[in-house]
């Protein structure tokens, strides 16, 4: 008969009480499941309250393998299997802003990974999305290869890695070498304001939580216009939920667009091919022509 | 190569500015900073002049935020305009209105006097 | 403490301590990291007095004596930014007003009189086909060097400094860089312009053929306490110092002790030079942090450049249309 903790990665769901009941009659089971590792009773104790936590926020229970240092180990190279970059709020499919590129310009759809019931735009906010929407192809900065800021450097539709020690964790970017350097000692305040923001991390039991402010007010969450004011605050969440992937969770803060904070949760799944790798994506020469073609000697027709 | 770019090629040795005026706003960015002054011209009216600076980065490692030339200064700026003659120019020299050097001028090595010509 | 200090407060005896050839300081074992790997981490500066080629009247002359660095350290550090910017003085913003001077940054010391190792310290001769296609390539680019953003220099444009490498040389400021290590790889973060190199240290295989990189692709392994980089697939527009797609680079970083990276590459191109030339510096431990360098974002130069010259030449053909 199966471990708890088989149990729990076979069902990926709450442990109902009558199975804890029927697993704990076993008794010399559950003594030997509980001897063997510590780790199975974080998860007895985690499927019980796990029991109690609406659908979106369950995360397993498991225990990443540890770096050198005794952390929980982040590194590899991750991308996510979602459309949150056309439109973080879940969304049918649609026709693209250049009819020109038919299918390949339309708008994939998306169950979204916005939390609860949709942005809480303040009213003058939600006007200027609606804005943002409507002149998406001239205002999305990603169009222009400009630094994507955070979140959205997290799902867009490119890998970042993650290299991890103990003073400092740096991801980068597959897209327009975008990298930030996670501070894991010495918090300090973010000095100035950048697009990439300004990361403080800890260790929070499994989970690697981030603090990130100093980001300024260029950035999108998505191609649909979903903005922010340099009041943005987020804080992360990174948490290993199997040999292979990662729960990423965003805590969206910023009282000059938002009555509230809202949370966006996503999965994050390691590349596994043996020779997975960033590439370059430097794409500032594909957005010239758009920047500055009128400024040629010869501008083209 | 000193600076990102070439600076000659951008601004007009011919055209020698010299303005005071209020500092509107710091944009503290690379690979330049900008300083936006208003600038009163001799009619009377109030123009906006953009004033091209270094990488703000080594003075945000030294210590200095963005109030350090806060909106409201008034300061003094020796450079050249922009040949396409816009409002824009690069300052060789930037001072408060009391003499006093913007950030680190006057005070490290290598930072006295333009060159002789 | 800003790390930022002039020769004044370093004591001539360090210099020992800090030339090309150093080994670690006795009785100090190299830094390892948590999992036994040779430690490389931190922030560094490529700062340095030391030119990439030797001066000419100095041929043969590899090393100065102590006295002979300290006297031309003074001296180099001694330059007013102006005279530094050189022809560029006269329409340049002050650089030290900025902290952007040479002296005013931490620098490794060092007795090499050229970055350049070898009696010669200077880049070997062109290959006759390299003189041929840089010829071509000049005549090519005469009176069309502001048609457009492709005829800028690729650091105007914000794709890749000119010194950003790989190999990687100091800059005129902000020549700061950042290790980080992760099971496997070692990451080299540049501030400018933000580039993550991120190198496999198991001796993997290169990138098939056909891809092409700005920066290459680097393969890393370890040769004791060294990392060694291998670094091939350029593509044809990197052109370091007029090199081609056939690049190949090795670099090396050897933590001499708790304060230096001893920085060594060797660059190789049949297409280009006559001979392999190798390089090096010494990497000073600085307190940073690594800010943000977000060039393309704040990029104006470009488009001010071409406007500027697009205003230039309507003022020539108007006063030539007056004659």
């Amino acid at each position: 008969m199966e471990s708890t903790e088989e149990t729990l990665r076979r069902t990926n769901r709450p442990i109902s009480i009558p199975t804890l009941v029927r697993l704990r009659n076993s008794k010399k089971r559950l003594k030997s499941v509980l001897a063997s590792s510590a780790m199975t009773a974080v998860s007895i104790l985690a499927a019980i309250s796990l029991a109690f936590i609406p659908a979106e926020a369950q995360i397993p229970a498991y225990k990443a393998p540890r770096t050198a240092d005794g952390n929980p180990d982040l590194n590899g190279i991750w991308q996510v299997m979602n459309t949150a970059n056309w439109d973080i709020e879940g969304h049918a499919a649609g026709p693209g802003p250049l009819f020109q590129l038919g299918a390949a310009g339309a708008i994939p759809p998306g169950l979204g990974v916005v939390e609860g019931d949709g942005l809480p735009y303040l009213p003058a906010a939600a006007a200027k999305k609606k804005e943002n929407f409507a002149n998406r192809l001239t205002l999305d900065p990603e169009i222009k290869c400009y630094l994507p800021g955070v979140p959205r450097a997290t799902y867009l539709p490119y890998p970042f890695q993650i290299v991890q020690s103990q003073k400092y964790i740096l991801i980068s970017y597959e897209f327009a070498g975008a990298v930030r350097t996670i501070n894991m000692e010495n918090h300090k305040k973010a000095p100035i304001d950048s697009w990439m923001g300004w990361s403080n991390g800890n260790w929070e039991g499994e989970t690697l939580v981030v603090d990130v402010t100093g980001l300024n007010d260029q950035t999108w969450f998505d191609r649909a216009g979903n903005f922010h004011s340099d009041g943005l605050h987020v804080v992360e969440r990174y948490t290993p939920r199997s040999a292979d992937t990662l729960h990423y969770e965003a805590t969206i803060e910023d009282p000059k667009v938002f009555s509230r904070p809202w949370k966006m949760s996503m999965i994050l799944y390691r590349h596994v091919e043996p020779n997975a790798g960033l590439l370059e994506f430097k794409c500032v020469e594909f957005v010239e022509e758009l920047l500055y073609g009128p400024l040629r000697k010869k501008p083209a027709k | 190569m000193r600076a990102h770019h070439a600076f000659a090629a951008e601004f007009d040795v011919n055209r020698p500015i010299k303005l005071r005026g209020i500092v509107t706003k710091m944009d503290w960015i690379n690979p330049h900073s900008w300083i936006y002054i208003d600038v009163k011209g001799k009619d009377g009216k109030t123009v906006n002049w953009m004033i091209e600076g270094g990488s703000p980065n080594v003075l945000v490692r030294l210590g200095f935020t963005k109030d350090a030339l806060p909106a409201g200064s008034e300061i003094v700026v020796e450079g050249f305009q922009a040949k396409d003659g816009s409002n824009r120019g690069v300052g060789k020299s930037l001072a408060f209105a009391d003499g006093r050097k913007l950030f680190l001028g006057g005070s490290a090595p290598g930072a006295n006097g333009e060159p002789e010509k | 403490m800003t790390g930022r200090y002039t020769l004044r407060s370093f004591p001539a005896l360090a210099l020992a301590a800090l030339i090309g050839l150093t080994l670690p300081v006795a009785g100090e074992t190299p830094l390892r990291t948590a999992d036994d790997q040779p430690d490389l981490q931190g922030i560094w500066t490529s700062a340095t007095v030391v030119p990439l080629e030797r001066p000419v009247n100095l041929k043969g002359k590899e090393f100065y004596t102590e006295a002979e660095a300290a006297e031309n350290t003074k001296r180099v550090l001694g330059i007013s930014s102006w005279e530094r910017l050189g022809s560029q003085a006269e329409v340049h913003y002050n650089m030290s007003q900025f902290g952007l001077d040479l002296s005013q940054e931490k620098i490794a010391l060092s007795l090499r009189t050229s970055m350049i190792t070898g009696p010669d310290g200077r880049i070997p001769p062109f290959t006759p086909e390299a003189q041929k296609r840089l010829a071509e390539r000049a005549a090519r680019n005469r009176g069309h060097q502001f048609d457009g953003p492709e005829t800028r220099p690729l650091q105007e444009r914000c794709i890749v400094f000119s010194t950003e490498g790989p190999p990687m040389l100091p800059a005129a400021y902000n020549s700061d860089l950042q290790i980080v290590q992760g099971r496997g790889y070692v990451a080299i973060v540049q501030e400018v312009i933000h580039s993550a190199r991120i190198i496999r240290t198991d001796g993997s295989a290169h990138l098939p053929e056909t891809i092409r990189q700005w920066l290459g692709d680097s393969r890393g392994h370890w040769e004791g306490d060294t990392l060694v980089v291998d670094t091939t697939n350029f593509t044809d527009r990197t052109a370091f110092r007029g090199s081609t797609a056939s690049l190949h680079l090795v670099e090396r970083f050897t933590r001499v002790d708790s304060e230096t990276i001893r920085y060594e590459f060797t660059a190789e191109d049949p297409a280009t030079w006559v001979r392999p030339w190798t390089a090096q510096l010494m990497l000073a431990r600085i307190e940073g942090p690594i800010l943000e360098f977000a060039c393309h974002e704040g990029n104006l130069g470009l488009p001010h450049t071409l406007s500027g010259a697009r205003e230039a030449e309507k003022a020539a053909e108007a006063s030539k249309a007056v004659k």
